[in-house]
């Protein structure tokens, strides 16, 4: 017999060992798209509720730079508010999520107070600051149980200030031997002393929290080297896209300067040429910009009839379908369609820019727009020309790839953002010499049906 | 009359390399791709080819890996927008890397280098 369970273990029973309804709580998290500040706070609230090990405050420091700075500070201000918040967090039935959203608004009410107060404290890491308690913990990498604080000349004075307890655990924040900060840790209310067990149950949380905060910190990083990737790739494109025209420009110019001067004919047909390259780069220029800039509308559902139309007859389609066969199939009863209008007709402008200019003059470029049924509409684009080889239909959607002598290649990367901005599909039929076939898949709905 | 082969997708500035090389002195024979170059290459023997990386079809890295493997001897220039084309080692094949610019000084100087006069 085979049983299958679910991969999150919800709720443990009340009677589950502790440190395992600790794990519980920290790792559920982990799979909830909380942000980083979240999933601390989660780690937090593991070592303060009463299902876990149970402190009554914890407190995060986080390593910036060679600096020690105060983040979070969670727990009650006063005894009352602690014999209410633990009344609340021991309610039979109440889950890690409804924990981790009371935490977050106490957080937040305590912006003022705890946290706002922590948020000051900052511990350069060096010999001084190193000497003394907390940053201690952090600079040594070892986990320091303080008993004595009043009396005890190893613990920094504002600190000891802040915190007003005698007993307090330091725990450093430590993934592949690289400091991420510190937690600590103290019973202000209760008084119960800190024990061996609590010790070993709070250095586990600190070495699950360093290994989040790590895995955290490189995906950051990734994401930041693959930003910069395609910045280096925007920096080539335009360096190419300018230096052409400025060859050009330069070079044709040093004709009519040159002391021999140009025959009569070339004279003005160099300045054409010259006046065509400022067009262009002011139109390099315009596109960048464009992309750079444009910031997607929220779908919605409206009629693609018109807007289909409207696109047809505008001058710049009229003008470039000169020549072509425009085979329009548009049905009679279209559904709404989720998009925003104004993207969807640059998407359908851009499709027909691509057919025409992918087309030997004289070919048939075929535009459908269809229900497929009840919930989506296609709008599709058909050409006869060269079609699209294996390799380049790889790299279709990277912004700047283009196989057209003048193109920018930004025109099906901006289809793409549109269509994962509604939630549609692209579909890419071709080979080469075959024509190609885009065919764009929208959600859609009935006429006066609510979705 | 030294005979050069200029592949430059931009026809303009194919113009103005044609233009100011025959100035030079130059027998100048412009095409708009490689496949239009490999062809030319077949029917005719050139002294030096100079060519733009960037074109559609086949690019220039290609094309000069298939000229090596036609005709060995004859001096390649290439001629791009990207200095980092430099950094791919099959344009060490080529006898020179000139980056576009404005002043066609550069690539005068450079053919003259190679085939003189």
């Amino acid at each position: 017999m085979i049983e299958k369970y679910n991969l999150l273990a919800s709720d443990f029973q009340r009677d589950a060992p502790k440190e395992l309804m600790l794990l519980s709580i920290i790792s559920q998290s982990f799979f909830q798209p909380f942000s980083l500040e979240d999933n601390l706070l989660v780690i937090l609230t593991a070592l303060t509720s009463g299902s876990g090990v149970g402190f009554n405050r914890a407190m995060l420091f986080l390593k910036d730079g060679d600096r020690l700075r105060g983040e979070m500070w969670l727990g009650p201000r006063t005894p009352e508010e602690a014999g209410y918040i633990w009344e609340v967090l021991s309610t039979p039935g109440i889950g890690y999520v409804e924990i981790i959203e009371h935490n977050r608004a106490l957080i937040s009410k305590n912006e003022n107070t705890l946290s706002h107060r922590i948020k000051s404290l900052v511990f350069t890491m060096d010999e001084t600051s190193c000497a003394l308690m907390p940053a201690c913990a952090a600079c040594n990498k070892e986990i320091y149980l303080v008993r004595d604080a009043s009396n005890d000349p190893m613990v920094d004075a504002k600190f000891r200030e802040l915190i007003q307890v005698d007993e307090f655990l330091c725990i450093p924040l430590i993934a592949r031997d690289e400091v991420f900060g510190e937690i600590i840790l103290d019973n202000a209310f209760t008084r119960v002393p800190i024990s061996p067990g609590d010790i070993k149950l709070a250095s586990l949380c600190g070495l699950i929290a360093s290994n989040y905060i790590y895995s955290t910190t490189l995906h950051k990083r990734l994401l930041d080297a693959e930003k910069m990737a395609a910045m280096g790739e925007m920096a080539m494109f335009v360096t190419h896209q300018l230096r052409n025209p400025l060859v050009t420009i330069g070079g044709f110019t040093d004709q009519l300067l040159h002391p021999d001067g140009v025959p009569d004919g070339r004279r003005e047909r160099n300045l054409k040429i010259i006046r065509d390259e400022i067009q262009r780069l002011e139109n390099i220029v315009y596109q960048m910009g464009h992309f750079l800039r444009v910031s997607l509308k929220e779908p919605a559902y409206f009629e693609p009839g018109p807007v289909i139309d409207s696109v047809l007859e505008s001058p710049e389609v009229r003008t470039k379908g000169l020549g072509y066969n425009l085979s329009v199939k548009v049905e009679p009863c279209l559904p709404r369609v989720l998009c925003d209008p104004t993207s969807f007709g640059e998407i359908l402008r851009n499709l027909l820019d691509n057919a025409f200019d992918a087309t030997p003059p004289g070919g048939t470029v075929t535009l459908r727009a269809y229900k497929k049924n009840k919930t989506s509409f296609v709008l599709s684009v058909r050409d006869t020309g060269r079609g699209i080889s294996n390799r380049d239909k790889d790299q279709l959607f990277r912004p700047f790839f283009t196989t057209k002598e003048k193109g920018m290649g930004l025109g099906l990367p901006f289809i793409k953002r549109v269509m994962d901005n509604c939630g549609g599909q692209i579909e890419i039929q071709s080979r080469t010499g075959r024509g190609a076939l885009f065919r764009l898949i929208f959600q859609s709905r009935e006429e006066g049906k609510q979705p | 009359m030294k005979k050069i082969l200029i592949v430059e997708d931009e026809k303009t500035l194919a113009l103005l390399y044609e233009e100011e090389l025959s100035k030079a002195g130059y027998a100048v024979t412009a095409v708009y791709d490689a496949d239009a170059a490999l062809e030319e290459i077949a029917k005719k023997t050139f002294d030096l080819i100079i060519t733009d990386i960037r074109m559609p079809g086949k690019n220039g890295i290609e094309l000069i890996t298939q000229i090596m493997g036609l005709r060995k001897d004859i001096p390649i220039i290439i001629n791009s927008a990207y200095q980092s084309y430099k950094e791919d080692f099959m344009t060490w094949a080529a006898d020179a890397y000139v980056v576009k610019s404005a002043s066609l000084d550069e690539l005068k100087l450079k053919i003259k280098e190679l085939i003189g006069d």
